[in-house]
């Protein structure tokens, strides 16, 4: 080991950083023959094995994993590893009868550095294994194995090499519960295979594939990733484009070759996450399709980026006239007409606020892409999935109704960020009104706005940062005029008693927001989180009236504002207690038919008692899944004859990954779906044909 | 962002020239000026066999074979045979690999490299020719100038030099049929090793 570190061209470049990790690594290397570790810390990767179950039993078969990290800037290979590289490679040493699969690899990444194409994994990823355990098996049953893999930056390349010995006993053969998220999220990460067919076509140097998909408009970003060496040229642009049930793929072909089939696996991107295929074609017509409106094309992460950044502009102009910034606008910009300031005054007070609104954005779009790249699927207003935030917006919207109508007026000290600064002249309070106006204005946002904002969260985060700080621009721009330029200044109407009026005609376009809000709420949270809301939303308004009272008679003001604020942050407390409702995704296609959620137990449950139950599993990118959804499965007949005859419907949705729905699959010896499994009440379970037919269905339901 | 920014420049600039040497076709011009001065050009080695060799001294996949002697046996086996062997260090000024005229002259020396000539090739002009993507990467050209081997010069993918000793070594075996006047067994083999630094 340290003599091939010692040839590793990472020593002409030795640094204080890496002596330090020559120092790890020789130590490594001196304490490796005298302690067998299930991990090591190599110069530029750290690498372990982990098993899922703590004490395997005799005869059992079960799921190991080779945790592999590389340094930050550092990568390491997929199994297929593109134009340079290697994959990872394990030489087992364990006791006679253990036998271990090939691995199981993640979704890669692609990585390009001077047009060669490297398919990589950039950050901690979990090879997959299983271990079969001989049926005599007992007492110790270590584990050891000789790794060697290559881990490379952009500017060299280091084999690097470690034996890991994980000392397992025999034993009960239950799960390591300390391991169980680590075991979910691998396999997880795991591509999932595509059952249905693709196709390709060869013309000249070009190369087209055609992938039977569902939901391709959601798309954001795509790109293939061959096995072979003699299909389609690893490092050339991918060109995506969609057809009404496909993903086309064209490339360049490599020169001189003829393929008689097209290995590899998709990996797709969308705002809500990647999803990796395993994708096989076979020579066949491949129609051309249309544009991908929002994709940018693989391999080009910058591609998307202008046309982003202007539509966020123009959206962020836009949202000045939505009902929940307007009011706050046209107040703040009259304020400033009225005061007559200086003109440096007036600029400072345009930069101030539109310092304020950028900054609101680009920090609510640093949260949701930090969330996308968490693997959350947030997307912009991502804060407004959540029924928490609905409900203080609406409580914020209502409160600033009210203070429009004149209820109360804001006066507390100038501690409290939002409105009461927001009030103020001066540069502090323009800052917060745009803090404040870019925070409100988000559920104005619209759909016209997801497609850019949605490119915002695939590009890379600093352009994505760009795109979101695009938008506070657009969205100041109109304020950033008046402060700038004179004449608009003069153009606004001379400030009067009508000010007073147009402030209580504003109110209605705010409270028409909360009222909004209060919708949305309901339709999240269902009518108990509603109630609830609106019980907090009449004491935020009962304690604003106190308050105005209060200030009317010019007595005490702080127990009332009190009153008013606590309810408003006690309100999306109560309601995270609130039992969730139910939500169905991919599941609420199906017409007519109530279904469960697939889950092993209830499934057992159900057929123990005898009970017929028709289970299915989908997902929105599955094509014939939705055909059949939208075909046989929703056919008012077959409701009917499912209903006559007592059948219990369960649907497994796989959009998403799933372990306990992969776990399924292959204890029914099946990689992919769709899958229609019909479980007789006398325990008979027939597997139906991937295309329902109406009859079929109904001919089930009667045959009992 | 910045690495993004190249990232994109990289693909704009290397896209249009990846051109390949493709086995069974007519090999990409070649003409170039090695480490002694000396003028090299494949239309001028008509009629010889050429091995064209892609190096970086500082890859481990290349050390594999030099620090154990045995790219320098293959280089003077093949010249025995009259066969012309290039070495191509395609490594762009400031990249991992790249050398000097002279710091090449000396490490031929150091090394006991029997090939014919080391050609600089910094602008990575003749590396995108041929499609070169890792060190080592082969291509063996036959007296008519036809492309007849591309790819990684065994079928052992590792950079441990224990593994040699197991490999086919498809370079070799490529020069043995040439010379039984047979049809190239293995014409091409998946490239392994570190990326060419262009």
């Amino acid at each position: 080991m340290p003599s091939r570190f010692a040839q590793s061209p990472a020593f002409a470049y030795c640094t204080a950083d890496m002596l330090k990790n020559l120092i790890l690594a020789l130590f490594a290397f001196i304490a490796a023959p005298l302690l067998a570790a299930s991990s090591a810390q190599l110069p530029n990767t750290r690498v372990e094995l982990v098993s899922e179950v703590a004490r395997p039993a005799p005869g059992q078969r079960f799921t190991i994993g080779i945790v592999m990290t590389p340094k930050p800037e550092w990568h390491t290979y997929w199994k297929y590893p593109g134009d340079s590289g290697i994959e990872t490679r394990a030489t087992w040493s364990n006791q006679p009868g253990v036998t271990v699969s090939p691995f199981r690899y993640p979704v890669p990444e692609t990585y390009i550095v001077s047009g060669i194409m490297n398919h990589v994994y950039g950050a901690e990823n979990v090879l997959l294994a299983e271990v079969d355990v001989p049926q005599g098996a007992s007492g110790a049953l270590p584990l050891s194995v000789k790794l060697d893999w290559l881990v490379c930056n952009a500017e060299i390349c280091v084999p690097e090499t470690a034996t890991l010995t994980l000392p397992l006993t025999t034993g009960d053969g239950s799960a390591d519960p300390s391991q169980k998220q680590r075991f979910a999220d691998a396999r997880a990460a795991l591509p999932r295979p595509l059952s249905e067919p693709a196709s390709f076509a060869r013309e000249g140097n070009r190369i087209r594939l055609s992938i039977p998909l569902a939901g391709t408009d959601s798309i954001t970003a795509a790109h293939y990733f061959a096995t072979a060496d003699d299909t389609l040229v690893f490092s050339a642009p991918q060109s995506l484009s969609r057809t009404e049930t496909a993903l086309i793929i064209e490339t360049d072909a490599v020169p001189g070759s003829s393929p008689q089939q097209v290995a590899g696996l998709l990996r797709i991107e969308r705002a809500d996450g990647v999803l990796g295929l395993e994708v096989g074609a076979m020579p066949g017509a491949v129609s051309p399709g249309e544009p991908l409106a929002k994709a940018a094309p693989a391999g080009e992460p910058l591609a998307g980026f202008l046309p982003a950044l202007g539509l966020a502009l123009l959206g962020g102009l836009v949202l000045n006239l939505m009902p929940c910034v307007f009011p706050i606008l046209s107040l703040k910009a009259l304020s400033l007409a009225k005061s007559g300031h200086s003109e440096a005054a007036a600029r400072s007070e345009g930069l101030a606020y539109t310092a304020g609104v950028i900054l609101v954005c680009t920090a609510l779009g640093a949260v949701a892409i930090a969330l996308a790249r968490a693997g959350e699927g947030a997307g912009w207003a991502f804060q407004l999935q959540d029924p928490r935030v609905i409900l203080l917006l609406m409580l914020l919207t209502l409160a600033i109704g009210l203070n429009f109508a004149g209820l109360f007026e804001m006066q507390i000290g100038g501690a409290s960020a939002g409105q009461s600064l927001a009030a103020k002249p001066g540069a502090k309070g323009a800052f917060w009104t745009g803090a404040l106006a870019a925070f409100v204005a988000t559920p104005c946002t619209g759909p016209f706005m997801a497609g850019a904002l949605g490119a915002a969260l695939v590009l890379p985060p600093a352009a994505g940062l760009a795109v979101f700080a695009g938008l506070g621009l657009g969205l100041a721009l109109p304020f950033l005029a008046i402060g700038f330029i004179p004449a608009l200044r003069r153009r606004l109407p001379k400030p009067g008693q009508w000010m007073v009026t147009f402030r209580r005609v504003l109110a209605i376009p705010m409270l028409l927001t909360a009222l909004a809000l209060a919708w949305v709420l309901g339709r999240q949270a269902g009518a108990e989180g509603l109630t609830l809301g609106l019980l907090f939303a009449l004491i935020v308004g009962l304690g604003l009236w106190w308050l105005g009272l209060r200030q009317h008679s010019r007595g005490g003001t702080l127990v009332p504002a009190m009153v008013a604020l606590v309810a408003a942050l006690v309100a999306p407390a109560a309601l995270a207690r609130l039992p969730q409702p139910v939500t169905g995704g991919a599941t609420a296609t199906t017409s007519g038919l109530a279904h469960v959620a697939f889950s092993q137990e209830v499934l057992s449950g159900m057929t123990a008692a005898k009970k017929p139950v028709f289970l299915y599993f989908t997902a929105d990118w599955c094509l014939t899944c939705k055909v059949n959804e939208k075909g046989a499965l929703s056919s008012s007949e077959v409701a009917e004859a499912f209903e006559r005859a007592g059948i219990q419907l369960m649907v497994g949705d796989w959009t998403k990954p799933d372990p306990a729905i992969a776990k399924f699959l292959e204890s029914r010896g099946r990689a992919g779906i769709p899958l229609y499994l019909f479980y007789h009440p006398d325990g008979k379970v027939e597997e139906l044909p991937q295309i329902l037919t109406t009859d079929q269905l109904v001919g089930l339901a009667s045959s009992r | 962002m910045m690495k993004s920014l190249f990232t994109a420049a990289a693909i704009m600039l290397a896209a249009p020239a990846m051109a390949t040497a493709v086995v069974g076709q007519p090999a990409p011009a070649l003409t170039a000026t090695d480490t002694q001065g000396r003028t090299q050009s494949l239309a001028g080695l008509k009629g010889k066999t050429v091995v064209i060799e892609w190096t970086n001294p500082e890859c481990p996949f290349v050390q594999k074979f030099y620090s154990g002697g045995d790219m320098q046996k293959l280089q003077a086996e093949a010249r025995k045979q009259g066969v012309v062997w290039l070495t191509v260090n395609s490594g762009a000024p400031g990249k991992q690999g790249a050398v000097s005229a002279a710091e090449a002259n000396a490490k031929i020396k150091a090394q006991g490299s029997n090939a014919s000539a080391y050609i600089l090739d910094s602008s990575g002009e003749i590396g995108r020719a041929f499609g070169a993507r890792t060190t080592p990467h082969m291509f063996v050209i036959d007296r008519k100038g036809t492309v007849v081997f591309a790819g990684g010069i065994d079928d052992q993918p590792t950079a441990d030099p224990a593994d040699i000793g197991k490999a086919r070594n498809h370079v070799t075996a490529a020069l043995a049929d040439l010379a039984a006047g047979k049809p190239v067994e293995v014409a091409s083999s998946r490239p392994y090793g570190c990326s060419v630094k262009y």
